[in-house]
């Protein structure tokens, strides 16, 4: 069995190539093709075979990240979509939720207002009414209405159509009689409904999710389209699966069905590497920290479950979605975040960044303002020589005199300034770890901290020690993570119903009823993807809260029957689940049942074991000695710090920081007090001292 | 020059803003009414040991966080004028509107945190409640309290936990006195556990680095949000820039000096300083709730329409909000007006007329700095609904958006709240599964924009039907006064709300109806109020009022009557609209030459 993973990022197109079999591995990276991007995917593809010595039609797996639907919503160049909603509600879409997304400003833009995904003039409104608390119908769907607003789009030029109405969660016969309506007066067009798409409560939410659906729809089903014919010319006869926010992978029918399914999709695939790699290590309490050029992203993982976000926490661009998703925190800390003087005098790194092009100083291509990777390179943490493999010199002339002018600024010393940059930006990093943390009653002392992307091993370990986490763990090929993740992943599809029950008098045979259908929902549609009966996992969870708030806890539900017995351990794991999010429980107030949540995994081959590296010894590894600066709890200290050449280390024997590890996709640090080992599969773990 | 190095500070600031953070959004989360946690109306901030404040949470809704630091020196005050002695462990209500709050329903938790024995900081909580126990039901609405003690129970610096120990009797006294004592004994429980955590986290903080080392980043944080406030003035013309608008007041009552109230703002910049001078804004009203509380509520009012303007966030980014801001303001506002009434005068309606204040501040701030303004925003308004199941009240607040005017550049923000609040609405499909009402219809007004270059925004109309007898009230402005047109821009429009009875009367009403019984069948329809214009109409970019027209928000005889724009077949006719424009134009010029 052989598989390929390709992430198409926004610099590089990542591929990993694996025979599942012997566990064989090899990596390649092409430059993304933006106008096209599954041109670079089949040159890498391509290229990739030949490395390895198959041919494409010896693969049976392709897996793909892509950022396609996500692209099209940054970038607002999405399809002319329309949309048919409810008399008297034609602005849910723009009013919103009313409310501004800054407090302090005059000047500010409100997305859904300001770059409406629908224009006004293409939300056309329908007689028709459906209401709590069965969606029993109040006013009959005005059917020939829904034909004349379908003929208005289509003459308009609408290509895309969202069908949204109020409490169709309840009851989508009205969505599901004016979608069948629309596509005979439309046949060309993508149409969808938001019961459909996410057939959960709160209109703004859910027709926005829709809306977002018709936006990028068209432009998936082409580019999933295209890509399916790329790889068949190529001689590519495997099946092709792609990554969705949710951490599985969805068939190319699923995606063209529920186009939204992929748009936060892009650092899932990271979270999953990282998870993995934390698993082969053994650890099961993990914290995947991926830092790149311009941002950071911090995923969860205990047990070898991912982190989700709660419904009403997800957005892309300012839009809301109700997706499921995994819960990854991003913030604006990277390499290339500026360090700057602000009008008021203080001292900041990021959230802008150099970016790529210019980029920092040290890259010699105009980058003229002070960034992270300069710091790095005052410090001598980055080796000038040997960065990128050697592929790229850096101008450590250029680092000194951006550095400097900041220095100046700010009246501090050049190595203190540099220093300072790493600090803030690490407390920066270890505020948003806390958040995901601390702040949920998730003790990171217990954690292992896995350090991914370009910058994550130079800053991972300083981070942890912020948290006292006791463990760091750097990949064998951190750069190339998500691509890793791709070939770790299952079919996932979800489903979602909305009870509106109350604890006090629950109707234990309505629950069962409600998973029992979404199951049989979803082993319907993965039987359609050819997966056996018996591959297929089922996970229930419920959405809890007490009656009256307006936040939702996931809360586990017990497999097989649901009934006063089983319910009271629900109950019992709510109050539980609500005293470590936020410190307490009301263990006397009454429980609603928002919503329930089917989860339906579909197994397919995955990535089992890394081959253990043929290791070395620290004399064949050594490059040279390098003056390093860190902080000491007496300040700032010069150590003679010896540069490893990352795969001649020898595996299992543990060496004491400071040192830094050089290797093509990244610069792995151990400060000073902690000690690093190279694991059986090939993973550095780095353990800190008593952290501070 | 700074006491503490840069890098130490901008660790510590990140630290604490994470802590007012972590608050809010348990506070939010944890709470029951919809009041706080699907409109956000709540507030969490650390202060000193003296009240000045530290951070606050970005998500609480400005005028709750922004009192803060008044509840915390009142509650000092009151409780050193009393000889009470603040321990470890102990938890402080309070909710004086002479005392700090904004108004009543705003009730503070305050946390002490101790270090080695010491008081070092407090963390605390405000919110709003659904019911503070007044004369009717819910705590928005009450247009009629003569005084005080008709708004509701009074909170005086009142110790709820004692060193640790829940004080059973004054919860007894609570929930014998509030209406739907379930809903908001659970909010108040929320807040004392959001409100710990922040002292609890403060705690560890002070710890890893020291009281030396805080107070130093304190006091850095404040000079540079002072500092940036101060080269905001510095960079406007001195001089005084004055501006007046109008409440409504009570429209229906006889005694004209209820009504038609106006608001008197002169700002007087004098280098990095500015005065805010309130002089010639009417005499309070001793027995309506319209007053507004000097601290509290008109100080917010002032500080938070100055920031907007000056440090906007958009340009400026998040600058800590903390006392440091206000240095550089001074406000001046007479004893005995409606903006610094005198005990007992009641202030539970404050709400309207402190935002008219606001938009009355950035009336004058326009003369000063026209590209950084709106026109004339269209007030807010609030109405409370309730009812009786099974002897138990329901409560349900529903906060009614205004809209923004026009800004230079930007046509107006459309239905959506406006200045000193920031609320959200409550889904239609969360109101109808829980309360017995009926959503219509909620969507933008049409035929109501305000022409000018860019537009004013858009308010919404909304109509509600009962499905059971209940009762509602209203709190609100705006249905006399339209919404500032500014630099040529036509002026807005106003708000309205009708009641449509089961039999089809309908009856008009003023923007401030008390308790009102209402029938099942009965229908409440209102309308938004929509800001002004921004900037010649005739100057509006002819393919833009080609897509009003195309979007419904205007008809096509409107274009032209208002915008000068003819369209052929949906487009703009070029040559018609620059015919239409110069004979307009001329028009014009010549009426004003008469």
């Amino acid at each position: 069995m052989k598989a390929i993973g390709v992430d198409v990022g926004g610099t590089f197109t990542d591929l990993v190539y694996c025979d599942l079999g012997t566990g064989s591995l090899g990596i390649h990276k092409v430059s993304t093709t933006p106008d096209d991007p599954s041109r670079g995917v089949m040159q890498g593809i391509t290229a990739l075979c030949q490395m390895n010595g198959i041919a494409p039609s010896d693969i049976d797996y392709v897996f793909h990240g892509t950022t396609t639907a996500t692209n099209a919503v940054l970038e607002g160049k999405g399809a002319r979509s329309g949309m048919i909603t409810n008399e008297g509600f034609r602005d849910v879409l723009h009013i919103g939720r009313h409310q501004r997304v800054e407090h302090y400003s005059i000047m500010q833009e409100l997305p859904w207002q300001n770059r409406p995904l629908i224009q006004r003039q293409d939300r056309k409104t329908v007689a028709g009414r459906l209401v709590p608390p069965t969606g029993q119908e109040l006013v009959p769907l005005d059917e020939d209405g829904v034909r004349r607003a379908a003929t208005e789009l289509r003459d308009a030029g609408v290509e895309s159509v969202a069908i949204c109405f109020l409490f169709s969660y309840l009851n989508p016969a009205h969505e599901v009689r004016a979608k069948a309506i629309v596509q005979e007066v439309m046949p060309e067009a993508f149409v969808t409904t938001s019961s459909f798409i996410s057939p959960q409560f709160r209109e703004f939410e859910r027709f926005t999710t829709a809306a977002l659906a018709a936006f990028v729809g068209p432009k998936v089903d082409r580019y999933i389209a295209g890509l399916g014919q790329a790889l068949r010319r190529i001689g590519v006869r495997g099946d092709l699966r792609v990554m969705a926010s949710n951490g599985g992978v969805a068939t190319p029918r699923m995606v063209t069905d529920k186009p939204a399914l992929t748009l936060l999709s892009g650092l899932a695939a990271g979270v999953l590497g990282g998870g993995w790699i934390g698993a082969q290590c053994g650890r099961s309490r993990l914290i995947t920290f991926d830092i790149g050029g311009t941002s950071a992203d911090i995923g969860i993982v205990v047990d070898g479950v991912f982190a989700e976000t709660d419904a009403r926490s997800t957005s892309i661009a300012g839009f809301p979605l109700l997706m499921p998703m995994l819960d990854i925190h991003t913030i604006g800390a990277g390499g290339g975040s500026i360090a700057h003087v602000d009008r008021g005098g203080a001292f900041r790194v990021g959230p802008q960044s150099a970016g790529a092009v210019p980029g920092p100083a040290a890259y010699g291509r105009g980058g003229t303002e002070p960034t992270v990777t300069d710091a790095n390179v005052v410090l001598g943490r980055l080796d000038p020589g040997d960065f990128l493999g050697g592929d790229m010199a850096l101008d450590v002339a250029a680092s000194h005199a951006v550095i400097a002018r900041l220095s100046e600024t700010l009246g501090m010393g050049l190595l203190e300034t540099a220093e300072g940059v790493l600090t803030i930006l690490n407390a920066n990093m270890a505020n948003a770890i806390r958040s995901r943390t601390v702040q949920k009653g998730i003790d990171p002392r217990g954690f292992a901290l896995v350090a991914m992307g370009g910058a994550g091993p130079l800053h991972g370990a300083e981070v942890a020690a912020m948290l006292s986490i006791p463990e760091v763990i750097v990949p064998p090929y951190p750069g190339i993570n998500s691509a890793m993740g791709l070939l770790t992943t299952d079919l996932k599809y979800d489903a979602i119903r909305t009870q509106f029950q109350v604890s006090t008098a629950i109707d234990t045979d309505r629950i069962a009823r409600d998973c029992t259908e979404m199951e049989a929902e979803l082993a319907a549609r993965l039987e359609d993807d050819g997966v056996a009966p018996e591959a297929v996992q089922f996970r229930r969870s419920a959405d809890l809260r007490y009656v009256g708030q307006g936040y939702e806890l996931k809360v586990p539900l017990p497999m097989g029957a649901i009934d006063a017995a089983t319910i009271v351990q629900v109950w019992e794991d709510f109050h539980s689940a609500h005293a470590g999010e936020y410190g307490h429980a009301f263990r006397a107030s009454p429980i609603e049942v928002v919503n329930l949540r089917v989860t339906a995994t579909g197994a397919l081959p995955k990535l089992k074991h890394m081959t253990a590296p043929e290791g070395g010894s620290l004399s064949a590894a050594l490059v040279r000695q390098a003056d390093c600066v860190f902080r000491g709890t007496e300040g700032l200290k010069t150590f003679s710090t010896p540069v490893y050449r990352r795969t001649l280390l020898p595996v299992d024997t543990p060496f004491a920081g400071p040192a830094i590890l050089l290797q093509k996709d990244s610069t792995t640090i151990v400060p000073p007090g902690a000690t690093a080992c190279v694991h059986p599969t090939g993973s550095i773990i780095i353990t800190l001292e008593a952290a501070v | 020059m700074t006491r503490i190095d840069p890098v130490t500070g901008a660790v510590i600031q990140g630290a604490l803003e994470n802590i007012a953070i972590e608050m809010g959004h348990k506070l939010m989360r944890m709470s029951y009414s919809s009041i706080i946690r699907e409109s956000e109306d709540f507030g969490a901030a650390l202060t000193d040991a003296t009240g000045r404040q530290m951070c606050e949470c970005k998500m609480s809704t400005p005028l709750q966080s922004g009192p803060i630091p008044g509840y915390v020196r009142n509650v000092r005050e009151v409780m050193e004028q009393r000889g009470e002695a603040v321990r470890p462990g102990d938890v402080i209500m309070h909710n004086d509107p002479y005392g700090g709050a904004s108004h009543g329903p705003d009730v503070a938790f305050c946390v002490p945190v101790f270090l080695d024995g010491a008081l070092v900081a407090w963390s605390v909580t405000t919110a709003h409640h659904l019911d503070i126990g007044a004369l009717s039901p819910g705590s928005c609405g009450i247009v009629d309290a003569v005084d005080t003690y008709a708004e509701g129970l009074q909170f005086k610096a009142i110790k709820v936990y004692d060193r640790g120990e829940k004080v059973h009797p004054v919860w007894h006294i609570l929930r014998a006195n509030i209406r739907a004592p379930e809903l908001v004994v659970g909010d108040m429980e929320a807040q004392i556990e959001a409100a710990r955590i922040g002292a609890a986290r403060f705690l560890t903080l002070v710890k890893t680095y020291g009281t030396t080392a805080i107070d130093a980043a304190f006091e850095d944080l404040m000079d540079y949000s002072e500092r940036l406030m101060r080269q905001a003035i510095a960079a406007l013309p001195d001089g005084d820039y004055s501006a007046t608008t109008h409440l409504d007041g009570y429209l229906d009552d006889p005694d004209p000096s209820r009504k038609n109230l106006p608001l008197v703002v002169t700002l007087k910049v004098r280098g990095d300083s500015l005065v805010v001078d309130l002089t010639g804004t009417a005499p309070q009203l001793p027995d309506k709730p319209v007053n507004m509380p000097l601290v509290g509520t008109v100080d917010c009012a002032i500080w938070l329409t100055i920031r907007s303007i000056l440090l906007d966030s958009v340009t400026y980014g998040q600058i800590p909000q903390n006392s440091g801001l206000t240095r550089p303001i001074q406000i001046v506002a007479p004893r005995g007006c409606l903006a610094n009434p005198i005990f007992p005068a009641p202030v539970i309606a404050r709400f309207c007329s402190g935002n008219q204040l606001a938009d009355t501040v950035m009336k004058a701030l326009a003369q000063a700095v026209p590209h950084q303004v709106s026109a004339g925003i269209g007030n807010l308004r609030v109405v409370a609904i309730s009812g009786l199941n099974e002897g138990n009240h329901w409560v349900h607040m529903e906060i009614m958006e205004g809209s923004y005017g026009g800004r230079y550049g930007m046509d107006g923000m459309d239905a959506v709240d406006t200045l000193y609040a920031n609320t959200r609405n409550n889904p239609v499909e969360d109101i109808e599964s829980h309360i017995p009402l009926r959503v219509d219809r909620y969507e933008l007004r049409e035929d109501r924009m305000a022409p000018g270059e860019w537009r004013g925004g858009i308010g919404a109309i909304r109509e509600f039907t009962f499905l059971n007898d209940a009762g509602f009230s209203l709190e609100g402005d705006g249905h006399t006064y339209a919404p500032w047109g500014f630099d040529g821009g036509a002026d807005g429009h106003v708000a309205s709300l009708t009641l449509r009875s089961a039999d089809g009367t309908e009856r008009v009403l003023p923007s401030k109806v008390p308790y009102c019984k209402v029938h099942a069948g009965d229908k409440l329809i209102s309308r938004g109020p929509c800001g002004g214009g921004y900037g010649d109409a005739l100057a509006r970019a002819p393919e833009v009022v080609a897509r009003d027209v195309a979007d419904g928000l205007i008809p096509a005889d409107v274009a032209l009557r208002d915008f000068g724009v003819v369209l052929q077949g949906g487009l703009p006719d070029v040559a018609a609209t620059q015919a239409a424009r110069a004979s307009r134009r001329l028009h014009r010029d010549g009426q004003q030459t008469l």
